[in-house]
């Protein structure tokens, strides 16, 4: 699906030990591109986040695999796959500040983490966070970093987990519905903090169910029902011509501003069969029956 | 339109690290009978401190509020408590996580009504869409949105005129958001219940309110018909609050 990518599932199913929570998941993310994927609470994002990112002890890997940075994951040990993971990727959680300890001077932790990775040098560390904060718009670097988290609003803490990312130069960042406690406008900013940071490489898989989002900041988006992506696309073609009966009852129930009242889309369907490239990059879930295939 | 609400010249303010924080300024604003009035601005424009003082949660330091042309004293009668109900934005937290849900609406029942009241739970629970066999759950068990149509079901188990709703549908994804907002539509269209609708989000509140009130620093800026503050904002923060919002 993406040539040279820096990410890769290859049908790829995990679960909590009552059978899989995802299913046969499969794409691409190339280096610099941004992947939403959207879908009703449940229906897997995060669990999807989790199995990449590899460090909790669940979600289990049953089926298929994930090719990071040119390492098949699977040939890995624990230890080596939990190395990669923490110096390669980064992670954004919903509740901002979460990442950090809230008594703890952002400068402190900011110092242990690049520690941590072997790339702290005393001599150009308030160099480069001076340029990485005045590239993401937060002023005053010095006294930021001389804050405790606590004392931050939820966007500015929101930011400031932004700027680690960059700071550590990770290749790949996940972020798990990054804006949901944030207000309009804050989350707006985010929302231009996640494009400019994608100038240097960094590749970003995003869940969210904030359709405005993904439309907002999204190379491509991917659309998750019961475990399995429905529909795969460029986000203009999925948000203009979308394919899946899923996807066309999903976008009905985003609000649009001075629109009429949305209409919440119908969770009993499950559906089945392969992805299927309709059109160059447009991938939808058909049922495959005797050689051809039929639209659900 | 006749006014059920009115809230004039209320203040709230709030010490904090030394300093002296009006998180509600001067507000008068007034609620019509049958409306839902929308309240939007940035987290920390004081949105949910005015819903508090509204509903009795908190004691402003000056002004009054007035239900059907009678002042409302700080401290609320059961007859208040019946008439206004508020709900909350996260839907978990605001049932008790080791009762189940018929006993949590329950106890507001009969704490309202008297214990002498019967409660009709099955008819309570089709109203807001849900089988009344899952209000034997706990919090835990239940979705966001399941959660959240049985905090309104509580809410409405008292009947009453107004519901004051802060944040309900943030932290829900779209498709409860949506069945959230039909519930809402449905309960003023069939019930006749005036709401005011408190949310960050613009775009769910131009899609279900009448008229919106925009708050800065805990001051309302501008105050107008949903589709007159959407089409042509006045207030320059208005405008960058319409800005901000991102469109599918």
């Amino acid at each position: 699906m993406n040539s040279n990518p820096i990410l890769s599932l290859e049908g790829l199913c995990a679960g909590y030990g009552n059978g899989d929570v995802i299913s046969d998941i499969s794409f691409s993310l190339g280096r610099g591109e941004a992947l939403c994927v959207v879908g009703q609470s449940g229906c897997g994002k995060s669990t999807l986040l989790k199995s990449i990112l590899g460090v909790f002890d669940l979600p289990k890997i049953t089926g298929g695999d994930i090719v990071f940075d040119s390492q098949r994951l699977s040939e890995l040990s624990p230890r080596q796959r939990a190395r990669l993971s923490s110096s390669g990727m980064g992670l954004i959680f919903q509740t901002p500040g979460a990442a950090f300890n809230p008594i703890r001077s952002y400068k402190k932790q900011f110092i242990e983490t690049l520690k941590s990775r072997g790339t702290y040098d005393k001599s150009t560390f308030l160099p480069l966070i001076r340029d990485v904060f005045a590239r993401l718009g937060l002023e005053r670097y010095e006294r930021i970093l001389a804050s405790c988290p606590y004392e931050m609003s939820g966007g500015m803490n929101q930011r400031i987990a932004l700027a680690l990312v960059m700071l550590m130069q990770q290749k790949l960042l996940l972020a798990d519905e990054p804006t949901s406690a944030l207000d309009a406008a804050t989350r707006r900013t985010v929302a231009d903090e996640l494009i400019s940071m994608r100038s240097d490489g960094l590749a970003q898989l995003i869940v969210t169910h904030d359709l405005a989002l993904a439309a907002y900041i999204a190379d491509r988006i991917a659309v998750m029902h019961r475990g399995r992506i429905v529909e795969l696309a460029p986000a203009r073609e999925l948000l203009d011509a979308p394919l899946h009966p899923y996807t066309r009852a999903l976008l009905k129930t985003a609000p649009r501003l001075g629109g009429a009242l949305p209409t919440a889309a119908a969770d009993t369907e499950v559906y089945s069969g392969q992805l299927i490239e309709c059109s160059p990059g447009h991938y939808i879930l058909k049922e495959v029956q005797h050689g051809r295939h039929t639209e659900r | 339109m006749d006014g059920i609400l009115s809230v004039k010249g209320l203040s709230k303010s709030y010490e904090r690290a030394g300093h002296r924080i009006n998180a509600v300024e001067n507000v008068s604003f007034e609620l019509r009978s049958g409306e839902i009035l929308g309240v939007v601005g940035s987290s920390g424009s004081g949105k949910s401190t005015l819903l508090r003082l509204i509903c009795g949660l908190e004691k402003p330091d000056a002004g009054h509020i007035y239900f059907d042309g009678r002042a409302l004293s700080p401290e609320r009668s059961i007859s208040d408590k019946r008439e206004m109900q508020m709900i909350f934005q996260d839907p978990a937290a605001s049932f008790h996580p080791r009762r189940t849900i018929q006993s949590s609406i329950g106890d507001a029942f009969f704490s309202l009504m008297g214990r002498g009241a019967e409660l009709d739970l099955d008819t309570l629970c089709l109203e807001v869409g849900l089988s009344p066999e899952l209000a034997q759950h706990y919090p835990r068990s239940l979705s966001g949105g399941q959660c959240q149509r049985f905090a309104i079901a509580r809410a409405i188990v008292s009947s009453p005129r107004v519901l004051l709703c802060d944040e309900i549908t943030s932290a829900l994804d779209v498709s409860s958001q949506a069945q959230i907002l039909t519930l809402l539509s449905s309960l003023r269209k069939e019930k006749g219940v005036s709401m005011i609708f408190v949310s960050h989000d613009l775009a769910v509140v131009s899609t279900l309110c009448d008229r919106v009130i925009v708050m800065q620093s805990g001051a309302v800026v501008e105050e107008g018909k949903t589709e007159d503050i959407i089409s042509a904002p006045q207030n320059e923060y208005t405008k960058e609050l319409i800005a901000s919002v991102m469109e599918i």
